[in-house]
């Protein structure tokens, strides 16, 4: 039985109850409501405010990495790789993920133990708090793979890419070398050469890859398009090696201090070698102190050709028709321009002398004569379509333009015209001076020279077409100068015949300048051919700083026969009388070197 | 007639304890239609799972097998670089050949060899001419819808021509 008073209260507390009941029932709704009216207006927010969501909820589940591309890799014409991508490896631990420190450390160090690695750093390491430490960086790749082979859990080994020249120092200079770079979005950038002016082509692109960290989700494909393209050049692998192998006998023989080689194909402008000491191994690239070594001295280094300007000036005059190939002049030793005096080398008169002996006894007065004939407009003029003065623009990073002062410049006066005229005064690269000499072998055309025969970019190929710059003089100019080239080797230079081909080339001394005048008993020497005369397959420039032997004609021509002697069996060039008679019989002789 | 009724009603009669009975069938059916949708969906997203893991230790093996060819290209080049091989051919015996030692002979329909073209495969260059389907309703709706488009362009291909 309840009591009445208790029954009381309970009506009491069920009457209260129906009273407060719909009013907390309303506020659950009210607040039900303001819940799902916000939840829909939620839905449509602006832009950036759901792209903020966006981003913070992909920040849970996301991981973004930034992912650099594969380099480029650089071919000689034959596809001998000269520039090329390896790793480097960092081995770590994980202590946490250890389970036997003991055999772990006596296992890991056992394989890094040349790497100054003993088993008590190792213990400590994996004994240690840490949830990550380095335990050798860098180790080569068969390391890294000893160590992954152990199969430890916990062992991190992590690659880093890095450039390589497998070649070693051969072409150095021209192909840079790789550094890296801060900033930038890509670790490494190329430097000089080949490297630094193709950067963009060989580095590909970076790429920011997503990935997801939620497990089920597929790993997402990276892009294949991101690695850059490679390149195939015009060099060929085994005339580069020869042609260093000769300059450092030579520079070795002849005590000088430095020397360049360049030889190229004069039909196409495709360089086949270009070598310069001192040089480099662009794997150590880092070691070298003095930041000129890692130059290209065939592209970037001036200096005064000396005699070979005297082929340019006579080229230069013939075609112009200032002088005629049978004409002569009165030779008296000395010729006074702009108050100077120009004498010839030996300081002694020839009397009457003929175009040709003014090249084959490497006249300055006879050069001096031929500007004087010409006069400055077209002196200059002339010597711009040779393209001295003026970068040849050629596919490689740090090209130097030269220095040639022209009327109207503040450092011309009139003695300018006379000692330019054999190559004093002007200073030019070996590359400017080969280019123009080679327009002499190809019918009188410049061609632009070039060190990229291909691009391969994935499965696409995009071949370089050699390409003309300007008519330097008349194919029959051309004619006349190489036959007055010929005749110098044959009766002013011998040391530069080889035997069986028939050579054109002139020599060059050149005095090397100082704020204070030139240097005493110190000369740049020179040589510049090409051979086959009548079909020239490759145009060579020797270059020798500062050698114990003074004279072109002494140091750089046998360098030059030595070179070409080794060359023509390279570029299996036969000797002219077998060239003739296989090109009688319908033989084609020097394809690889003359096709593109 | 009303035997038959009667037995239909006997039949259909509710019982004291239906109602219960009906919704604990029901809750029953649906906790076990849950569990096997849940344990379907688990099979799938461990296998997805599972399969995941399998590319992502693919890729990683892929990775791993192209830095080695990279560092056998590098060792072949640096084999095959000029002064090894020089080496190489002097302790075989051979030395350098002079000029006048070298003859030339026409070959009737010979031609020299060119410069080499090189060009590598592009990764992933197999997979280009493969459809891409996701694992999604309509991914798979499009497999099916492909299969059966290339089903009847082969029946077209087989007999549309006659």
């Amino acid at each position: 039985m309840v009591a009445p008073y208790e029954r009381h209260q309970r009506t009491t507390q069920q009457d209260s109850l129906r009273q407060r009941l719909p009013v907390v029932i309303g506020l659950i709704v009210v607040a039900a409501l303001y819940l799902l009216i916000r939840l829909i207006t939620f839905q449509y927010q602006p832009t950036f405010v759901t792209s903020y969501y966006d981003r913070l909820a992909n920040l849970n589940y996301t991981d973004n990495e930034r992912v650099a591309s594969s380099r480029g890799v650089v071919y000689d014409r034959h596809g001998n790789p000269l520039a090329s991508n390896t790793f480097d490896y960092e081995i770590g631990v994980s202590p946490s993920l250890i389970a036997d420190a003991q055999g772990a450390s006596t296992r890991l160090a056992s394989a890094l133990s040349d790497y100054g690695v003993t088993e008590v750093e190792v213990l400590n390491a994996v004994r240690s708090d840490s949830p990550w430490i380095s335990l050798a960086n860098p180790v080569p790749p068969d390391v890294a793979q000893e160590v992954r082979e152990m199969d430890l859990l916990g062992v991190v080994i992590d690659s880093r890419p890095k450039r390589l020249y497998p070649q070693g120092t051969l072409g150095a200079q021209l192909l840079g070398f790789v550094a890296g770079d801060e900033t930038s979005l890509q670790p490494f950038r190329g430097y000089n050469g080949v490297e630094g002016y193709y950067e963009n082509e060989l580095a590909g692109r970076v790429r920011d890859q997503t990935t997801s960290l939620i497990p089920f989700d597929l790993p997402t494909q990276r892009a294949a398009t991101d690695r850059g393209s490679d390149l195939v050049l015009t060099i060929d692998r085994d005339i580069q090696f020869l042609v260093e192998s000769e300059l450092q006998f030579s520079i070795a023989e002849s005590g000088a201090t430095g020397g360049t080689v360049i030889v190229m194909q004069p039909r196409t402008g495709e360089i086949l070698a270009m070598a310069s000491q001192p040089s480099y191994d662009p794997n150590a690239f880092f070691e070298i102190n003095d930041p000129e070594l890692l130059k290209n001295p065939a592209i970037s280094n001036e200096y005064e050709p000396g005699s070979v300007m005297k082929v340019l000036t006579m080229a230069a005059a013939l075609d112009i028709a200032a002088v005629a190939p049978e004409d002569t002049y009165v030779d008296n030793g000395v010729l006074e321009v702009g108050g100077i005096s120009v004498y010839n080398s030996d300081r002694r008169a020839r009397g009457v002398v003929n175009m040709e002996q003014v090249l084959v006894q490497s006249l300055n007065v006879g050069a001096t004569y031929l500007s004087l004939q010409m006069g400055p407009n077209d002196f200059y003029t002339k010597m711009d379509d040779f393209g001295i003065g003026r970068a040849t623009g050629i596919d490689l990073e740090g090209e130097a333009i030269g220095t040639m002062y022209t009327p109207g410049d503040e450092n011309w006066s009139e003695s300018n015209l006379a000692t330019n005229s054999f190559g004093q005064g002007v200073a030019v690269t070996p590359l400017q001076m080969i280019t123009a000499v080679s327009a002499l072998a190809n019918d009188g055309l410049i061609m632009q020279p070039h060190i990229v025969h291909q691009f391969v970019d994935g499965s696409r190929v995009y071949p370089s077409q050699p390409s003309t710059l300007k008519r330097a003089v008349s194919r029959e100019t051309a004619e006349l100068v190489t036959q007055m080239m010929v005749q110098t080797v044959e009766e002013g230079v011998p040391a530069a015949q080889v035997p069986g081909y028939t050579v054109a080339g002139k020599t060059g001394t050149a005095e090397i300048p100082t704020p204070l005048g030139y240097e005493p008993d110190s000369s740049i020497v020179t040589f510049v051919g090409f051979f086959p005369a009548d079909d020239p397959q490759a145009a060579v420039l020797v270059k020798l700083d500062r050698p114990a032997g003074y004279w072109g004609s002494v140091v750089a021509a046998p360098m030059f026969a030595r070179l070409a002697q080794q060359l023509v069996i390279l570029m299996e060039i036969p000797n002219d009388d077998i060239r003739r008679g296989l090109q009688a019989e319908g033989g084609s002789v020097n394809d690889v070197w003359s096709q593109n | 007639m009303n035997d038959q009724s009667n037995w239909i009603q006997q039949a259909v009669r509710r019982s004291p304890l239906e109602g219960q009975q009906q919704i604990f069938a029901l809750v029953a059916l649906a906790l076990f239609m849950a569990v096997i949708i849940g344990a379907l969906y688990l099979t799938n997203v461990a296998d997805t799972s599972t399969t995941g893991r399998e590319l992502e230790a693919l890729v990683a093996e892929r990775a791993r097998l192209e830095q080695t060819n990279e560092q056998l290209r590098i060792e072949i080049a640096q084999l095959r670089s000029v002064p090894r091989l020089i080496a190489r051919a002097e302790e075989m015996g051979f030395r350098q050949a002079a000029g006048s030692e070298v003859e030339y002979l026409v070959v009737q329909g010979y031609r020299p060899p060119q410069p080499l073209t090189v060009a590598p495969v592009e990764e992933g260059q197999d997979n280009d001419n493969l459809p891409l389907y996701d694992e999604t309703f309509m991914g798979w709706l499009q497999q099916q819808a492909d299969g059966l488009s290339r089903q009847f362009q082969n029946f077209n291909e087989t007999y549309g021509a006659r």
